[in-house]
């Protein structure tokens, strides 16, 4: 009876959604669906994207730089669900879906402009999305994904492979024209596996660190763990000293070198990294002169040696190869490798300034049997 | 009536796409052969079509058990002369991963890196960089890193900036039946243990086969290599690797450097018109860099070089110390140069055992006393070293 009842009700039902009138985010279990509509993460009221009420928005404390994009993110709990500490790490319940939409203000005539401000929801008047990445958690842990906006901003559709978007940027230094790269799902697990390569991928910005900060900068709201425990997401919020960030003009350049490359390198140079064949650790955590890269040679740097020596040269940025691989947009030269085709001015200026105020020396080679 | 029915389906269906904006777009073949990568599953074997494929990012595969496989190094080719994404061609981080009978051309970085993976096999596969030795070419060909069990054979490489074929950090290894041309370096196998090194051709590279260990890496103390059987021939081609680099350092005319690796069994080999020197053995302290790690061995130790045949070289050495003792003598540079570095308390033979190199001469640059008393007593290295076992590795056949 009761089944036959939902069968009659249930195209009333599906309509309904359609109509919008279904409001809530919806989890799949296993595939992937094709329209990053069918999540229903947002709302769309046809000019404008808005995250659906039920949806968190947040904002890491120690953000990572992508081509100038803003960053729209937001993150969904199944009804019911509740994060747990474990280990010091947030665990998400099966179900959890963290959204990222990447987009850039649009000035005068639909031209590309750096982002400044934090938006809450995007208008389509005024912004350009360009890619929603999401990372959810099923039963085997979180799979990432990343959907495209097609061109008329009405739908992003699923890309595994990634995808090239040819942009232009207005800034004040300038219009650039670059590609902007959408990452395939094994560039997703580029940065988000850190314990390379058979470690668990999982989330960089909703960690506990992160999300100490308050979400507005002013830091007139509550930190977001609390904004979450007030949701029903968490027991208790846990007690944690937000992340340093790179941009915080009150920390010292120490702090702020480190935490930019924490948040920037630290993925692949870390110990258990992609990238610990360089013998490189720049996570932030490490300081070691050695392990910075202070008077290190390169190993497999090819190109991206710059024609220098050291890694870092104190004192001495401009004869450094981790300011050089920063200033270089060539591929196979530039760090980090994956998220950016532009390089990143403030990053650059921030390291620059911290290599300046190291002290000490790297001695000159005596090259006794080479062809130097 | 069945055709009519079909069309009124076929109405509805095209309402709801274009209701929800565009169709799914194409993809090209680079987008559908990385899909492929992602999508694959342990056992697959991924075919690439012969036929130039131009590619614009990097690929990359993470899934175990995987088979990439061409119709032939000159017919299947990955092209990325147009690459504007990503540090090399394709980037493995995968176990039991066979790659055979393609060619990867004209990356911007590595063309193929293999990073922390088990069971590899590289077969007939061809890496270059087309407009010939240039320091723009990307760095290495052939490259697996914190690998084991690897099998490279029957492949080619030409034109890296650094080298060719480049085993790095890695153990259980053999390289064999293949060819390395106009490289920085031929074939390299660095901070790596128990590797084979056979019936391979190195020529016209600045370095023919480098043996090296260098510091401040998280896997080193090299050692365990047979090098035997090659013809390393005529690698004369003037250094073309990027300043920085350790290769950059390798004088042009190079045919066999071993640095600062221990248990060396070099044998059977053909040297012939090397112009710096046929065969090098020198520590790190060569290369005048520092060194910042305590753990690290600059010395070489136990280098057998037996029953090899040498010819020419020595001619025009790339060498300041080199090029002195040719100017000195009046004589080619020896075929065998040891830099004379050596640990406090061992002895000559320790570092150094030659037996039936027939009329191979040799010299000690004597580099720590700098350069000043070069000696050519071939006598003190007259002992038996110890022969190496065959190594074995668990991959295909």
């Amino acid at each position: 009876m009761i089944r036959s009842l939902l069968r009659i009700l249930a195209p009333a039902i599906l309509s309904a959604c359609l109509l919008g009138a279904c409001a809530e985010p919806r989890f799949f279990e296993q595939d992937n669906p094709q329209r990053l509509s069918d999540w229903n993460l947002f709302r769309d009221d046809g000019s404008r994207f808005i995250p659906r009420e039920q949806t968190l928005v947040f904002a890491p404390a120690n953000p990572l730089f992508t081509d100038y994009a803003g960053k729209l993110r937001t993150m969904w709990l199944p009804a019911g669900g509740q994060a747990s500490m474990r280990g010091g790490e947030l665990e998400f319940p099966v179900g959890s879906i963290l959204s990222k939409t990447f987009y850039y203000p649009t000035g005068a005539d639909g031209v590309l402009l750096e982002s400044i401000d934090h938006e809450n929801e995007l208008d389509r008047q005024r912004h350009r999305m360009i890619e929603t990445r999401l990372l959810v958690r099923r039963d085997d842990g979180w799979h990432a994904m990343a959907y495209v906006w097609n061109d008329d901003q009405a739908e992003a559709f699923l890309r595994v492979a990634g995808a090239s978007v040819p942009a232009s940027l207005q800034r004040s230094s300038g219009t650039e024209e670059f590609v902007y790269f959408v990452p395939n799902e094994n560039q997703c697990a580029g940065c988000h596996v850190t314990v390379h390569p058979d470690g668990p991928l999982h989330p960089l910005g909703a960690v506990p660190e992160q999300l100490a900060a308050a979400a507005n900068p002013d830091g007139a709201h509550p930190s977001q763990l609390q904004a979450m425990r007030e949701r029903g997401w968490l027991e208790a919020a846990p007690v944690r000293t937000a992340a340093a960030s790179w941009q915080d003009s009150r920390a010292d350049l120490d702090t702020r070198a480190l935490a930019y490359m924490n948040i920037h390198c630290g993925h692949c140079h870390n110990p258990d990294g992609a990238a610990d064949t360089s013998a490189l650790v720049l996570d932030g955590r490490h300081r070691n002169p050695v392990e910075l890269g202070v008077c290190k040679t390169p190993v497999a740097a090819g190109g991206g040696a710059g024609d220098l020596l050291y890694s870092i040269h104190p004192g001495a940025p401009e004869r450094s190869i981790l300011l050089y691989r920063m200033e270089s947009s060539e591929p196979d030269e530039m760090m980090p490798e994956l998220g950016r085709s532009l390089a990143h001015e403030e990053g650059i200026a921030l390291i620059r300034d911290w290599i300046a105020a190291m002290e000490g020396d790297c001695p000159e080679p005596v090259r006794a049997f080479g062809n130097g | 009536m069945f055709t009519d029915f079909r069309i009124a389906l076929a109405i509805p269906v095209a309402l709801t796409l274009a209701a929800c904006g565009e169709p799914q777009p194409q993809l090209s073949f680079e987008e559908s052969l990385q899909q492929q990568l992602i999508e694959a599953e342990p056992g697959d074997v991924i075919d690439i079509p012969a036929g130039t494929h131009e590619l614009t990012r990097s690929l990359s595969l993470n899934v175990p058990g995987v088979t990439i496989r061409g119709a032939g190094m000159d017919s299947s080719i990955l092209s990325f002369r147009n690459q504007l994404q990503g540090a090399e061609g394709l980037l493995v981080s995968a176990d039991d991963f066979t790659i055979e009978d393609l060619a990867i051309e004209d990356t911007v970085g590595d063309a193929l890196k293999i990073n922390d993976s088990d069971n590899v096999t590289v077969r007939r596969v061809r890496t270059e960089w087309t407009g010939g030795p240039l320091t723009t070419n990307g760095a290495y060909g052939i490259y697996p890193v914190q690998s084991s069990n690897i099998l490279i054979d029957g492949s080619v490489a030409i034109g890296a900036s650094d080298a060719g074929i480049y085993v790095g950090q890695s153990t259980r290894i053999i390289v064999r039946n293949s060819r390395a041309e106009y490289n920085v370096a031929g074939i390299e196998i660095e901070n790596s243990t128990f590797a084979d090194v056979y019936d391979n051709v190195a020529t016209n590279n600045t370095g023919g086969i480098l043996v090296f260990d260098l510091p401040n890496l998280p896997v080193q103390g090299g050692r365990n290599t047979r090098v035997f059987n090659n013809s390393i021939v005529d690698n004369n081609t003037a250094n073309f690797a990027p300043e920085g680099n350790i290769v950059a350092t390798v004088p042009a005319g190079s045919g066999l450097m071993v640095l600062a690796n221990d248990n060396i069994e070099v044998f059977g080999n053909e040297f012939a018109g090397n112009n710096s020197a046929n065969m090098m053995v020198v520590s790190y302290h060569i290369t005048g860099l520092p060194i910042d790690d305590e753990n690290y061995d600059p010395f070489p130790e136990s280098i057998h070089v037996h029953d090899n045949s040498f010819s020419g070289g020595g001619a025009e050495p790339d060498s300041e110390p080199l090029a002195l003792l040719r100017e000195a003598t009046g004589q080619a540079v020896p075929d065998i140069v040891w830099d004379g570095t050596i640990l406090p308390g061992k002895t000559a033979p320790d570092v150094i055992c030659m037996r039936g190199n027939g009329d191979a001469d040799f010299v000690n640059l004597d580099a720590p006393g700098g350069f000043a008393a070069p000696s050519f007593e071939i006598g003190p290295h007259d002992c038996a070293g110890e022969e190496l076992p065959e190594v074995s590795i668990s991959t295909g056949p």
